[in-house]
């Protein structure tokens, strides 16, 4: 790892780290990106780890969403893993990898955000660790320095959590809206979207009116109104900002109709 | 067509026709072995070739500039359009579009220069650097636009590339007097073939001879055309087709060809030349997109009168097959009904898009979303099932279609009898999982001319031989893109020759030693090449039966030839082993190797667009589909769909129930997913991130159901697959959304924004 950093901080610009290659070699391919030196982190030893530790879950750099897919320690952040692209992206794209990229669509990018994430960044100057949600600054801008690399990123256990992406087709799709819902232990719903804006983004409003009025069903269709009146969608060639808000809507209030199922005590536990 | 009644065994249990043989291109291809176009390419050293594209999708080109491209060191040449030796022209139907634009550019795929490099790298570099001095013109992007009084002339003689019409009975008169009538409008989209490799070859010369080695769908001809288009004469051009990864009508047009032919002629040197994914979608046409307006009217017991269906399309910067494309759209107009009155007005006009072609179901597959979209509204008007409406209408033999041509095999009745049967419409539930979820169920029956039809010259010819190694070789120009021919042709041959299909060698399509076989292309192959194989083989079988004739104290009429020996009807254990009677044969000088020629006659629409005989036979088919519509987001999934096609015989039920499913797939593409995006005629998604293909996860159960009515002319009674199983499928797909939600959605593909909007506007929310 110190070598990598070592080379990073040599080769500044002209350096990009390598890990799944998902999006960086595709990149290349299409001319969109040229790369001088490759700086290829998967022969650092110890980097591809998901591990619970004891409250937490721990996702080293080089965790692949394949791995995240098993993981039962947060039901959202497996949904989320399982839709990213086909099999063989899963098998080789990278969390850190994804959150490096930071595409307003990236699946597992909106759960860990509902799951309020930390992102440890590790640089030649020593370590600092950023909440998610300061991280993304825009479409492909982090708080990511030039000579740091994503460490690690860690999650507490929450109560109940889920995700639901809405796509052009069944599998290797990106998003037209995705959204993730988490139960923390003492209540508090938090709720991320993708898709619906320039990065990944918190539905602060809606979240507020569940705070106070709890998961009643007409509490439910209030917040999803507000989740539509909140997120900041764009028209393109894959779909209008009008829809987008409408779906928006619609698979915010099913997480939270779910979540509301879950957390009520005579009702079975969910398949 | 006494010709072809030529006496030979029907197939029995274990005959090699009609056995799901394991297809002989099969391993190669499953393991990687396969080296196609673009393997090719990689193999050798040679120079690089890269094709400079339209800037503009409208624009007079004054001036090209290649010295600057010229000045690169690993830039071999530089061509543009005055380089080129021939007219300079190509095109399927008629020559109007050029190979490389020397004062005009009609679409963003047009070419205007062509780089030859020592890589790659350097001839795509170097490319940026050819200077072209553009004045861009306005451009015609709809119909709409292009019909406009004011609107710029694309061609010399206008926007207006044809009409087609049929005048069947009076209509408009009959119409008027319907009980009920119902209109309905669709608009479909512009669809990629969306093949798996992308255009790529190499080309070379050997002698005098221009030898390229790039996928295409007919040899023969784009020999022709290449020849002309480089000013060389037929016999210096051979054209060699490389193992192919689908075409689906777009391989229909010549294009990487020309860029090969032109680079390895004026160069010398051995070239290769590969499309990336973007530039095949910029560069290759499209399906037509085309706006249906429909109208039928009916008796109240639900007989159909009369239908008026007006038709426009987009044929993009140019004809390619366009012109045949409507002429098929108008002459299946009605489908399988049985309608006495038909006004049909189909109009084709240029814009600055992707030209639009062939494209799997060529302009039947579109107008087929129409006149189901009708039948199923027709019902509801008139409050009839829609099973039984289809079957008031439905053709029975002896009744004629569009065209008037008179059918001597319908199986439509049987085929959607098969097809309720197998999903179960009776007893079928509407029940769903979740409240905002709705099933619905939708059946589509469809027929299909197959062919070229219309009077156009249609012919196979093939060639069987028995080499010294008592191998025995077939010859067909024809090519193989998946579709299964390789296998069909072995089938066919051992079955007429009476030899087992293990002996059986098939070379295909290579100018310089197969024979013409017509193209891979309009369902046309099973039909045609298998019948001229099988005439050559039985001619061979009559050789071989000759010889024995003298070996045993038999009349030959007596004698049968099966799985590589003959033996006396009467007594099976009377034999003679294929080896002693080939011996035999050479010694007494027999050639031991045959050529025939399938040429049915078809008769071209006169003005009302009516014929005899427009196809030489028609396939039918019935789709039934189950689906899912969530009514909040709009998506739809397919949770079933049956296919019942006749196809006269299947030479081999296994590879006809692949293309089936294959069909199936690409329909499901077309009527939920598949759009290529232009804006101002410039591609959104010319790759497979946006261009949405159904994936595994996308295709529900299919059920593929085979039936057997034999038709009279093809070999062994057999029609083909090819085209109506894409052609069955969008019209189910919508008919099942619209009994689903009781909306019709009037636009493909019908994505969940599309259903979802539908919804929103629907009556009565």
């Amino acid at each position: 790892m110190t070598e990598a950093l070592e080379l990073k901080s040599r080769l500044k610009d002209k350096g990009v780290f390598l890990a799944g290659g998902t999006d960086l070699v595709v990149g290349v391919a299409k001319g969109r990106l040229s790369v001088e030196h490759w700086i290829d982190l998967s022969g650092v030893p110890g980097l591809s780890y998901v591990r619970e530790e004891g409250e937490e879950l721990a996702i080293g750099p080089l965790a692949t969403h394949a791995m995240l897919e098993r993981s039962a320690f947060a039901p959202a952040l497996a949904q989320a893993a399982r839709t990213v692209g086909g099999p063989a992206i899963r098998n080789r794209g990278t969390i850190a990898g994804n959150l490096g990229t930071a595409s307003p669509a990236g699946d597992v990018s909106v759960a860990l955000l509902a799951l309020d994430a930390r992102i440890a960044l590790v640089g030649s100057h020593g370590s600092r660790s950023v909440p998610i949600r300061d991280f993304f600054v825009g479409p492909g801008k982090t708080r990511i320095a030039h000579d740091e690399l994503i460490q690690e990123v860690r999650i507490r256990r929450s109560a109940d959590s889920a995700f639901l992406k809405l796509g052009k087709r069944q599998s290797v799709a990106i998003a037209l809206v995705s959204a993730a819902v988490v139960r923390q232990r003492d209540g508090r719903v938090a709720i991320a979207l993708g898709s619906v804006g320039p990065t990944p983004l918190r539905a602060a409003r809606a979240e507020a009116h569940l705070a106070l009025a709890g998961l009643a069903p007409e509490a439910i269709g209030e917040a999803a109104s507000l989740v539509r009146a909140e997120v900041t969608p764009i028209d393109d060639h894959r779909a209008s900002a009008e829809y987008r808000r409408a779906v928006s809507g619609v698979l915010v209030r099913r997480l939270l109709e779910q979540l509301a199922a879950s957390s009520k005590p005579e009702s079975p536990a969910r398949a | 067509m006494s010709d072809i009644r030529v006496s030979e065994a029907a197939p029995t249990s274990g005959a090699p026709v009609g056995r799901s043989a394991t297809r002989s291109d099969a391993r190669d291809k499953v393991t990687g072995k396969t080296a196609y176009g673009g393997d090719r390419a990689v193999s050798q050293e040679c120079l690089h070739a890269h094709v400079l594209r339209a800037a503009h999708p409208h624009a007079i080109v004054r001036r090209i500039e290649t010295g600057p491209a010229l000045a690169d060191p690993d830039v071999v040449a530089v061509f543009t359009g005055k380089d080129v030796p021939g007219t300079n022209l190509h095109g399927m139907i008629r020559r109007d579009q050029e190979l490389l634009a020397t004062s005009r550019v009609r679409y963003c795929g047009d070419a205007v220069a062509l780089v030859v490099a020592r890589t790659r790298q350097a001839a795509e570099r170097a490319s940026k650097l050819v200077v072209v001095d553009y004045e861009p013109l306005p451009g015609v992007f709809t119909i709409a636009e292009a019909l406009a009084p004011d609107a710029a002339a694309i061609h010399p003689e206008g926007n207006i590339l044809g009409r087609q019409r049929i005048r069947k009975g009076d209509a408009l008169a009959a119409m008027a007097e319907a009980d009920v009538v119902v209109e309905t409008e669709f608009s479909t989209q512009s669809v990629d073939h969306a093949f798996l490799d992308t255009e790529a070859g190499v080309a070379y010369l050997e002698g005098e001879v221009l030898t390229i080695e790039a996928a295409g769908q007919w040899v023969h001809e784009e020999a022709r055309l290449l020849a002309l288009a480089l000013g060389l004469p037929f016999e210096r051009v051979r054209i060699i087709q490389p193992p192919t990864g689908g075409a689906f009508g777009g391989r229909e047009d010549l294009g990487i060809q020309l860029y090969l032919g032109l680079a390895a002629l004026l160069t010398g040197q051995r070239v290769e030349l590969a499309y990336s994914r973007a530039e095949s979608m910029i560069a290759r046409h499209k399906r037509h997109p085309i706006h249906i307006r429909y109208r039928f009217g009916a008796r109240r017991d639900g007989t159909l009168v009369a239908a008026v269906v007006e038709v426009q399309a987009d044929e993009g910067a140019y004809a390619s097959t366009g012109k045949a494309v409507l002429r098929k759209a108008a002459s299946h107009a009605t489908g399988p009904y049985r309608v006495p009155n038909v006004h049909v007005d189909v109009t084709g006009v240029f814009t600055n898009n992707n030209p639009t072609g062939a494209m799997r179901g060529f302009g039947a597959s579109q107008i087929a979303i129409a006149y189901e979209g009708a039948m199923d509204k027709l019902a509801a008007a008139l409050g009839m099932d829609r099973v039984e409406l289809r079957r008031r209408n439905l053709l029975l033999p002896g009744d004629a279609v569009t065209t008037s041509q008179i059918l001597p095999v319908v199986s439509a009745q049987e085929c959607m009898s098969a097809a309720l049967e197998r999903i179960g419409w009776e007893g079928r539930s509407y029940e769903t999982p979740a409240p905002h979820l709705k099933r619905g169920y939708g059946l589509s029956v469809v027929c299909f001319g197959l062919g070229y039809g219309d009077g156009f010259p249609d012919a196979s010819r093939a060639r069987v031989r028995f080499t010294d190694g008592d191998r025995l070789e077939v010859y067909t120009g024809a090519v193989e893109v998946g579709q299964g021919l390789v296998q069909m042709a072995a089938q066919v041959a051992a079955q007429a020759v009476g030899v087992t299909i293990d002996r059986v060698d098939v070379i295909l399509a290579d100018t310089a030693r197969t024979p013409e076989a017509g193209s891979s292309s309009a369902t046309r192959q099973t039909f045609f090449t298998g019948s001229a194989v099988r005439k050559a083989g039985v001619e061979l079988r009559h050789q071989l039966l000759d010889i024995v004739g003298t070996l045993l104290p038999v009349h030959p009429d007596e004698l049968d030839l099966a799985d590589d020996a003959c033996f006396e009807r009467a007594d099976p254990t009377r034999r003679v082993p294929l080896s002693a009677i080939l011996q035999e044969g050479r010694r007494r000088g027999y050639p031991l190797e045959a050529e025939a020629i399938f040429e049915p006659r078809t008769i071209c629409q006169d003005d009302a667009g009516q014929s005899v005989r427009a196809f030489v036979t028609y396939l039918f088919a019935s789709h039934a589909a189950e689906v899912l519509v969530d009514v909040e987001t709009g998506e739809v999934q397919v949770q079933r769909i049956v296919a019942v096609h006749d196809l006269g015989k299947a030479i081999n039920p296994l590879a006809a129930e692949g293309q089936i499913e294959g069909g199936v797939v690409q329909g499901i593409g077309m009527a939920l997913m598949e759009e290529v995006v232009r804006q101002r005629g410039r591609l959104l998604n010319p790759n497979f991130t946006d261009y949405i293909v159904p994936t595994a996860m996308d295709v529900p159960e299919i059920i593929p159901v085979i039936l057997e009515n034999p038709d009279p002319i093809g070999p062994f009674g057999a029609r083909g697959v090819g085209e109506p199983p894409l052609i069955g499928t969008p019209p189910a797909i919508l008919g099942a959304i619209h009994d689903a939600i009781g909306v019709q959605i009037g636009q493909t593909p019908a994505t969940a924004e599309r259903v979802w909007r539908a919804l929103q506007q629907a009556p009565g929310r």
